[in-house]
């Protein structure tokens, strides 16, 4: 190194607690979501094994009630939501054909908060119960009067630090796309993933303040004994519903975009076809997110808001069907005269469209107001819902990292185990959910912890369960692969498909720390292919070789997190000194990262060249 | 949305106008000024109550769009996507608040 000051680097476990990489903060979020993608599947499991028979006694009402509302909570806070930032870290800043994040100390710190505030989630089972109130936790059953114990107030901190991360990653991603892009990267060259990541990150922006605003409201109510949703001192607690669904409708387009996102990349990939109608993709991306924001009562049909607001909310829920609609014909069109190659990653791309268009038929039903007082609260809505995030998310997640493994580990995983868990996965789906349509329309309640026999259900039940066996299988397969695929060598070629299209494709799996040694010169869209069918074998520089500025690697983010979590904790328990203390830890931190200038440092050019990386 | 967005991010970086500090003054004697109208209606006493209200609403709009165009800078070039955002934002609580209280508690 030629330079003065001289960088401590670390290694081992402090490498990972103060990366500030957003490639391998990608891969943090990947370990931690999956990790809590696992706990909420054993807990789904639980509670289809609970509901195997009529009258069965595995678990207790409590504990079923307790099941159910980890299960919602975890899966999409802290299971796909981070599966999402995982896909998002290790591939937007390759797609736009930046070196980082805007802000890499924020992205560490966005994580941490996550991590910390899922854990406080989480402990609560070992602490006194769970939250029991269902992952919407509606007052009044999660008030006071009618959840006693601490459970609640584990929901009400736990995600209020959790998404303090959430809502730090989104605005450092609005951040990145706007300012990171490479030159000639225009908006309508940006790659379809990054567009719905950066909508994604806009509606976090937008939608989160309001969950934010409802959680502390709810806390205040249970902790601190204030009366916003007590009827009894003038609360209100249909109010509750209002905050929690201007945050909530929105939340499920934070989730059902990136997975769009993955597939109008997927697709044109494997069908070896640019995406039919890039611009009307990009409409109807933004075009969801602006009218997901003004159909959130459609979820309180039955509330009693009256006919007009019944009416108007079922149009504009109807609304969105037009833009999906779009995206939808896009994908066929693209895969239309392609020449289709059915990967693992495809696999689950072309499962994903026939299964997320009947999640969406039956949303359109549900939002047919006189129709919904029928569905509201039975299994239709749990079949609706586990259409769309399942069948529309997770296997957009699982074609993702199918899709981009070999880019975040330098592993192509394995093909035939890829495809044996994807048959798996979506028979054991269509098993489990195809058939709680059904036992919705015969009248079988949501959230109940068991039934009597002799109402039809019994059969549809035991289907019900052993399709999500199937699917648990599924995922082990998919677990068994990455474990055999990483005990192989990391041999994967810079563009392993042999048909990428963008620019991550044209640079080495997985990246070097700086990404790119020469900023790429963007000429169109698909910038990779576009180079490909010029003849060239890479991107042409936008640069000269020279030293690459990189941010420097911070236990900061680490240590707020702690001390955050450890101020929350204090709080439910009103131990207003250890709030104190956690705090106080959390703002020297934040006083050492403001006061004390660190620029980073250098990778010279010298060292790029040696390891032979092109732009 | 795409056509004006174009190029934006290199424009947030680089632009920053070397205008003289006129405009900046008259700015800041206008925002004295409006601040100065607001408490004189107050501190008079004998206007009309509702009228101070209205009057107090005005000022403060216009003290926004003063900060916000001259010190933020949203009257610049290359600020279209702060200003998009700031229109969403106002949007999406403006939609919250009026559904709320025209729809739903009709």
């Amino acid at each position: 190194m030629a330079h003065a000051h001289s960088v401590k680097r670390h290694t081992g476990l402090m490498d990972w607690l103060t990366t500030v990489d957003h490639k391998k903060i990608g891969i943090l979020y990947l370990i931690a979501g999956a990790l809590f993608f696992g706990i909420g599947g054993i807990e789904a499991l639980m509670i289809r094994w609970q509901l195997i028979k009529p009258m069965n006694d595995f678990v207790s009402a409590q504990t079923f009630n307790e099941l159910i509302t980890m299960h919602g909570t975890t899966m999409i806070f802290l299971g796909v939501m981070p599966l999402i930032f995982a896909l998002m870290n290790a591939v937007v800043p390759l797609q736009i054909g930046a070196r980082d994040v805007a802000f890499p100390f924020l992205n560490s710190l966005g994580f941490w908060t996550f991590l910390f505030g899922g854990i406080l989630l989480n402990i609560s089972w070992m602490m006194g119960g769970a939250p029991d109130a269902g992952w919407t936790a509606y007052t009044p059953l999660s008030t006071t009067a009618y959840s006693g114990t601490h459970g609640v107030d584990f929901y009400t901190v736990g995600l209020q630090i959790a998404g303090l991360g959430t809502l730090i990653g989104g605005i450092n991603f609005l951040a990145t796309v706007i300012t990171m892009r490479a030159p000639g990267m225009t908006f309508m060259r940006m790659p379809m993933f990054t567009w719905t990541a950066f909508i994604t990150s806009a509606i976090i922006l937008f939608a989160f303040p309001a969950i934010t605003v409802g959680l502390v409201l709810l806390s205040f109510d249970r902790i601190l004994g204030a009366n916003f949703f007590e009827v009894s001192n003038g609360g209100n607690p249909v109010l509750w519903q209002h905050i929690f669904w201007i945050f909530g409708h929105p939340e499920v387009y934070i989730l059902i975009l990136p997975a769009f996102g993955v597939i109008s990349d997927v697709i044109p990939t494997f069908a070896r076809k640019r995406l039919f109608g890039y611009s009307s993709m990009v409409f109807a991306t933004i075009l969801i997110a602006f009218l997901g924001f003004m159909v959130w009562a459609h979820h309180m049909f039955t509330t009693g808001m009256g006919p007009v607001a019944n009416a108007l909310f079922s149009i504009s829920t109807m609304l969105i069907a037009v833009p999906t609609g779009i995206k939808i014909f896009n994908w066929l069109f693209t895969l239309w005269g392609g020449q289709i190659r059915f990967t693992s990653a495809n696999l689950y791309a072309s499962g994903f469209i026939p299964t997320f268009v009947m999640g969406g038929v039956t949303g359109v039903m549900l939002a047919s107001a006189p129709a919904d007082y029928q569905f509201h609260d039975t299994y239709f809505v749990v079949a609706h819902f586990h259409y769309v995030i399942v069948g529309g998310l997770v296997l957009g997640l699982f074609s993702g990292l199918h899709y981009w493994w070999p880019k975040m580990f330098g592993r192509v995983l394995d093909e035939k185990l890829g495809k044996i868990g994807f048959w798996f996965f979506i028979i054991g789906f269509h098993l489990t959910f195809f058939v709680q349509h059904f036992l919705g329309l015969m009248g079988m309640q949501r959230r109940i912890f068991t039934y009597l026999p002799g109402q039809g259900f019994d059969t549809l039940n035991l289907v019900s369960t052993v399709g999500a066996l199937m699917m648990g299988v599924g995922v082990l397969v998919f677990l068994l692969n990455v474990v055999v695929t990483t005990r192989r060598p990391a041999d994967a070629p810079n563009d392993p498909w042999e048909d990428g299209r963008t620019l991550e494709w044209s640079i080495p799996s997985p990246p070097p720390e700086y990404n790119f040694k020469q900023t790429p010169l963007v000429r169109g869209l698909d910038a990779y292919w576009k180079e490909k069918m010029a003849g060239h074998t890479e991107m042409t520089p936008a640069e000269p070789v020279g030293p690459i500025h990189m941010p420097s690697a911070s236990i900061l983010p680490f240590v707020m997190s702690v001390g955050i979590f450890v101020a929350g904790l204090g709080f439910m328990y009103h131990q207003y000194l250890v709030v104190g203390l956690g705090l106080i830890v959390t703002f020297v931190c934040m006083a050492i990262r403001s006061l004390y200038d660190d620029h980073g440092w250098h990778i010279d050019p010298e060292e790029t060249t040696e390891k032979g990386v092109k732009a | 949305m795409s056509e004006h967005n174009t190029n934006q991010g290199s424009a947030v970086r680089h632009r920053h106008r070397t205008e003289g500090p006129q405009k900046h003054v008259i700015a800041f004697i206008f925002s004295i000024v409006l601040t100065l109208i607001a408490f004189a209606a107050v501190a008079a006493g004998g206007v009309n109550a509702s009228f101070t209200i209205i009057l107090l609403v005005v000022m403060a709009v216009l003290q926004v769009l003063v900060q916000l165009g001259y010190w933020m800078h949203l009257k610049d070039k290359g600020h279209m996507i702060p200003i998009l955002f700031m229109a969403f934002g106002f949007f999406v609580a403006g939609t919250a608040v009026i559904t709320a209280l025209y729809w739903v508690w009709w």
